[in-house]
């Protein structure tokens, strides 16, 4: 197996060495350019072979999200990297003009440590890494809507898939989840998964969809 | 001279000369009052009134003038004084997420790395070191966000709005509908703080003071202005009593021109501020 080649920009030196170090210890992923500014970041995903690019929100020159869309529409040769974002701000406005700009996940900082190996790979998958800030934003605009009546998509939860999407309404994190439920975090995590996929959230274009339709972002 | 001084000495020029008219002139009162005898009297009262009124008139113009431009110096002075308050507040908050955030993720980002390579007794200790910056980490993110809305300055008002109202759903339990008009004009970067801030602090009011359990914000335009309106549900609050939030919003929207009117009833409240669009 060939390891997916990164390219890692932050304007903060020793973090994107901190960054740099949790990635490379992974067989599957290896970073392979780093920027410290968003507008070498542009330039580097154009000139190197890149499958995903990590980019720091916040960042001199270009920022993040502006490098994001800059990244996006390389089209000369063949498609473009993933791109996924790495911020500051727990705050589910960004992860969703993340996603408008074309990046498939969003990590913060705080958890990078927990959070950022796996989020690298759900992007190389294609599938979309919501943050749980953000997920807890999309549930409660979710049951919001459904005690307003208005159209949601048809979706079947089981009895606990129900307790977990009331819990992650409240703004709770996996580890309360768990031990309110008197069940594993991998358990948890499993049930945000599948409530995510039966909401129609799974990746990238799902999730902006819904989130254009909920007025969450505009189109 | 003090303004008493002033007063006394025309009303008592006034009142002298009058009474000098009085002894120097060949007039004089029946004891049974006759109507000509009313009509000197009143017509002598009336220039006496005129007179006074001319001279505290032209003589107490400056006070007035004073008075005004004071009052004038002292919106001006709490509009520096908001304007210098969220300058410092994004300075700080800049500081913090540039500075401490950022070394804090280096920290965190290391202890990572060591509790990979180090043995299982050092290991349990460096994870909890971990937490603990983790959790730094979060204060540090929290602090900022409540000092300044950086989701204002880098995604705009209407993200900003849509951040606010989620926060306001989660912490508060009441229920937000929002109405962002599409398409609305851009206003200054002042105005957005503005009326960012009256929401704010409309929402706090709604939840805190009104019990509120439906909330409507609604951002629209009319005519040349941008108009934010929050409507709740609430038992209402009494708007006479200025608390400290409501003066704040009215300075604040008088820092940009706009104006802020409350309605409050035992039904619900409604806070309504227009600002005017940005000059193209």
């Amino acid at each position: 197996m060939t390891a997916a080649r990164l390219l890692l920009a932050d304007d903060h030196a020793l973090v994107r060495r901190g960054v740099r170090l949790i990635l490379d210890q992974e067989p599957d992923l290896t970073v392979v350019a780093e920027a410290g500014d968003g507008a070498e970041a542009v330039e580097l995903a154009r000139s190197t072979e890149v499958d995903l690019v990590v980019l720091d929100i916040a960042m001199p020159r270009m920022t993040g999200l502006q490098a994001a869309r800059e990244i996006g529409r390389r089209t000369a040769s063949g498609e473009p990297p993933r791109v996924l974002m790495l911020s500051m701000h727990d705050n589910e406005q960004y992860f969703f003009e993340s996603l408008r700009v074309g990046a498939s996940g969003y990590v913060l900082k705080s958890v990078a440590d927990e959070d950022l190996v796996e989020a690298c790979r759900a992007a190389l998958r294609g599938e979309a890494f919501v943050y749980p800030g953000a997920m807890s934003a999309l549930v409660r605009d979710y049951l919001d809507r459904m005690r307003r009546g208005e159209r949601v998509p048809e979706t079947v939860l089981t009895e606990r898939e129900d307790e977990v999407i009331k819990l992650i309404a409240e703004g709770s994190s996996s580890k309360e989840i768990a031990q309110a439920l008197t069940i594993s975090i991998k358990t948890v995590e499993r049930h945000r998964a599948n409530i995510l996929g039966k909401l129609g959230m799974r990746d990238r274009t799902q999730l902006t969809r819904y989130a254009i339709r909920a007025g969450l972002i505009e189109p | 001279m003090p303004v008493y001084w002033k007063v006394f000495l025309i009303n008592g020029t006034v009142l002298g000369a009058a009474t000098l008219s009085l002894v120097l002139a060949p007039v004089s009162v029946s004891r049974q009052v006759v109507v000509s005898e009313v009509l000197v009297l009143t017509i002598g009262l009336g220039i006496m009134l005129l007179a006074n009124a001319l001279v505290l008139r032209t003589s107490l113009a400056p006070v007035d003038r004073v008075i005004r431009e004071m009052r004038a110096e002292q919106d001006a002075s709490n509009a520096r004084a908001l304007a210098a308050q969220e300058a410092e507040r994004h300075r700080i908050a800049q500081e913090l997420h540039d500075e401490v955030g950022q070394n804090l993720t280096v920290v965190l980002l290391g202890l990572k790395q060591l509790e990979r390579r180090a043995p299982a007794d050092l290991a349990a200790e460096l994870a909890l070191l971990r937490e603990a910056t983790r959790d730094g980490l979060d204060d540090v993110r929290r602090v900022a966000r409540q000092l300044r809305p950086g989701v204002l300055e880098d995604l705009g008002l209407t993200s900003a709005l849509a951040s606010l109202t989620n926060d306001f759903a989660e912490h508060s339990g009441a229920s937000v509908r929002r109405v962002v008009a599409p398409g609305l004009p851009p206003l200054t970067s002042e105005a957005e703080l503005v009326v960012y801030r009256v929401a704010q602090e409309a929402l706090t009011n709604a939840a805190r003071h009104a019990a509120a359990h439906d909330v409507t914000l609604s951002l629209t335009r009319a005519g040349d202005r941008v108009v934010l309106e929050v409507t709740d549900d609430g038992h209402g609050f009494d708007t006479t009593r200025d608390g400290a939030g409501l003066r704040g919003m009215r300075e604040r929207a008088t820092l940009v021109a706009g104006d802020l009117t409350l309605r409050s009833a035992s039904h619900g409240t409604t806070v309504r501020l227009a600002v005017p669009v940005a000059p193209a």
